[in-house]
């Protein structure tokens, strides 16, 4: 087991997964840890899988290879349920978000999961609503500080996102995505 | 006031060029090295900076745009990569042996062909003649600490070079990492400003630049432009010293790692080096004697120091992330020449890796490190050459 | 020789082999170049200065003169034989000589 929390985004080009990872490292990093983010690199083309990663650590991190045994498996597109290569590495702590709007139970059967933990979050459904198209990554990350409450909280997590997005987003665009973290946050299930 | 920030190496680069704010910087887009200057042309566009951005219809234009703004006496910076640094080619000899300190983000990128954006050392490795200092960085904070003090070393009037500082493409340049970024006043005031010489701007006292030079000549101007270099290496030394002492990062011509009593010892350049700590730091858990030799100044090479650092080992393994077709890889050339006049020579051996951006992942390194024991229990090396992780092999 | 022009070392030169002393070129003798020599002819001369203008070594000294209608102008004073290298472009050039009927500049072969 590695000695840095490590994370591995599941989501296709073009849904803005490797940004996802580089704003939650951003946002952790600014509770003081450590952080680092990068994706599988190679061309990204739209729709097509990639993998992102994100490692934290109290201390330095020395290293940039591709997280083998992560301590989170995020999934950002529910059609990537299934998909070869998404248990690589799994041990029984890995933690499992999957963006789906089906049931917990449902969902660790699809996955073939034998007890690992696993919360689910409708992030395409609040990224409907809220933005009118698909871009689900603030909805994982409201529901990546339920599932990872010791790694970040939500309070420091709405703080430090306020204070990322505001430095790229209009004003009422960092609204939009705090309402999509707190939904993405209250409507977890595990 | 320093902060902590979590940011990609290259917009760790941009960040360094906004606060030492060159005169001017020109530049032509090629990945994965593009965001240095589309961050900095942000940073031109939002006045935080004085600079005079040349977008150019070429690397060969870029360069040729630096030696001359450079030569007018101005403090000029670029960014590139691979095949962009191929095409200053013979820009880059002129800008060394013309002693412009120009200063380079090389962002390491394999050569074509086959076309390849990834990783690999082949484009400075190939620049290694040109007469540019060349720094590498293992990390985001590395290459931005090498960059801030680029322009003191290149700058400094016993050297007056241009300098290169390289960090490994996507690796480091796309990732997002931890690293601090240094106060602004306290790095403008480090890096301070450039003094002109024999510039093009001053009308009263008018110079030549790049006359012809003949048999008569040539040689005795290469002479010096050598000794540029030899002295490159003490004020390096002094400039890290310094940097350490404001900055309290403390840097030398290589970084020894875990090296007082090892036998087993990997000599590398660049991001791998992250790895390889963490790889030493776990095999010398388990009892076994290995370090790492992590090179940071390439040009100038510091053949001394490193005899003296790995004296006393009794194996060494080059790690090449290049390859010098028909021979063996440039790092390892240099570290022989370093080891031979030893009078208790370790053993030795090159291994090339990663070329095209082929991953080293930790159990990889471990077994580099399984292999050298091998050789060193049959007290011998069987193959000095070899490519790690290739198909076929 | 001059000192001038003793060959320095490598530590007397200046950074990246920068001239540093502008006109350095009227230092240098391309007169000793000549097998070949053009000769001014006053009398015939009618100050056009085309040589000078052609002459690749500046080797035409101009003076002070005056025109036949009493203008100020430019007119030639001499060849200077230090830079005149015999290329024979002034002679070839000057328009008395292309008439045809006399020269204002006499092409001739040095003599050995
Ligand atoms: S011969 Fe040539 S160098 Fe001599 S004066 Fe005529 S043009 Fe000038
Ligand atoms: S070109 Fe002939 S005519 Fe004209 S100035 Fe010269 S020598 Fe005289």
């Amino acid at each position: 087991m590695s000695k840095y929390f490590e994370i591995r985004w599941h989501g296709r080009g073009g849904q803005g997964t490797v940004t996802g990872a580089k704003s939650l490292a951003e946002a952790v990093q600014g509770t003081g840890k450590h952080v680092s983010a990068f994706p599988d690199y190679g061309p990204e083309r739209r729709g097509a899988p990639l993998r992102a990663f994100n490692r934290f650590s109290d201390g330095k991190i020395r290293i940039h290879t591709p997280v083998l045994e992560p301590n989170v498996i995020l999934i950002v597109d529910p059609t990537l349920i299934g998909a070869k290569d998404i248990e690589k590495g799994v041990n029984d702590e890995t933690v499992f978000i999957v963006n789906t709007e089906k049931s917990p139970a449902e969902t660790k059967k699809a996955l073939e999961l034998d007890g690992q933990a696993l919360f689910t979050v409708p992030a395409n459904k609040i990224s409907y609503k809220l933005f009118n198209r698909e871009i689900p990554n603030s909805a994982m990350m409201g529901a990546f500080t339920k599932a990872c409450p010791d790694v970040i909280s939500l309070e420091a997590l709405l703080k430090q996102a306020r204070h990322i997005f505001s430095h790229v987003l209009a004003e009422h665009l960092v609204d939009m995505n705090i309402e999509a973290i707190k939904c993405g946050y209250d409507e977890v299930q595990k | 006031m320093p902060k902590n920030v979590a940011i990609t190496g290259n917009g760790a680069m941009a960040e360094a060029m906004r606060q030492i704010n060159p005169d001017v910087v020109a530049a032509f887009p090629i990945t994965p090295s593009t965001q240095v200057i589309e961050d900095f042309a942000k940073f031109v566009n939002d006045g935080k900076v004085d600079t005079e951005l040349i977008t150019v219809e070429s690397e060969h234009s870029a360069m040729s745009a630096c030696i001359g703004a450079s030569a007018a006496g101005g403090r000029v910076m670029t960014a590139t990569s691979s095949n962009g640094m191929a095409l200053m080619w013979e820009m880059l000899y002129i800008a060394a042996s013309m002693r412009q300190p120009v200063l380079m983000t090389l962002v390491n990128r394999a050569m074509s062909a086959p076309i390849n954006i990834h990783c690999d050392h082949g484009d400075s490795m190939g620049a290694r003649d040109a007469g540019w200092i060349q720094i590498y960085a293992e990390n985001h904070q590395e290459a931005y600490d090498n960059m801030i003090m680029a322009p003191v070393i290149g700058e400094n009037m016993d050297v007056r070079l241009p300098v290169m500082v390289c960090m490994d493409g996507f690796l480091i340049s796309h990732s997002v990492e931890t690293m601090q970024i240094e106060d602004d006043q306290q790095v403008s005031e480090f890096v301070g400003e450039k003094v002109p010489l024999n510039s093009l701007f001053d009308t009263d006292k008018p110079v030549s630049w790049g006359a012809l030079d003949l048999q008569d000549y040539y040689i005795e101007h290469r002479r010096g432009q050598l000794e540029a270099m030899y002295k490159a290496k003490s004020v390096i030394e002094d400039v890290s010293k310094r940097f350490a002492e404001q900055f309290g990062r403390k840097y030398d011509l290589f970084e020894s790692y875990r090296l007082e009593d090892a036998e087993r010892v990997i000599v590398a350049i660049n991001s791998v080096a992250g790895e390889l700590k963490e790889v030493v730091d776990e095999l010398r858990e388990q009892g076994e004697k290995v370090g790492l030799l992590k090179i940071r100044v390439f040009r100038p090479f510091p053949y001394e120091d490193i005899s003296k650092a790995l004296e006393g080992c009794k194996i060494v393994t080059v790690m090449d992330r290049s390859t010098s077709m028909g021979a063996y890889g440039p790092l390892f050339g240099e570290i022989s020449n370093a080891l031979y006049n030893l009078e208790d020579r370790p053993l030795l051996y090159n291994r090339t890796y990663g070329l095209g951006g082929r991953e080293m992942l930790l159990d990889d390194l471990k077994d580099v490190f399984q292999e050298s024991k091998d050789y060193l229990n049959n007290g011998k090396v069987e193959k000095i050459f070899d490519f790690l992780k290739v198909r076929g092999a | 020789m001059s000192d001038k022009y003793r060959l320095k070392n490598w530590q007397e030169l200046p950074f990246g082999g920068v001239i540093t002393e502008g006109g350095n070129a009227a230092d240098y003798e391309t007169g000793t170049w000549r097998t070949w020599r053009p000769v001014w002819k006053e009398e015939n001369c009618i100050h056009c200065l085309t040589c000078w203008v052609f002459c690749p070594e500046n080797a035409f000294a101009l003076k002070d003169g005056k025109t036949p209608g009493g203008k100020d102008r430019k007119e030639i004073r001499e060849i200077d034989y230090f830079y005149c290298k015999g290329c024979g472009l002034c002679a070839k050039e000057c328009p008395v000589n292309k008439k045809g009927k006399k020269e204002a500049v006499e092409f001739i072969r040095e003599e050995t």
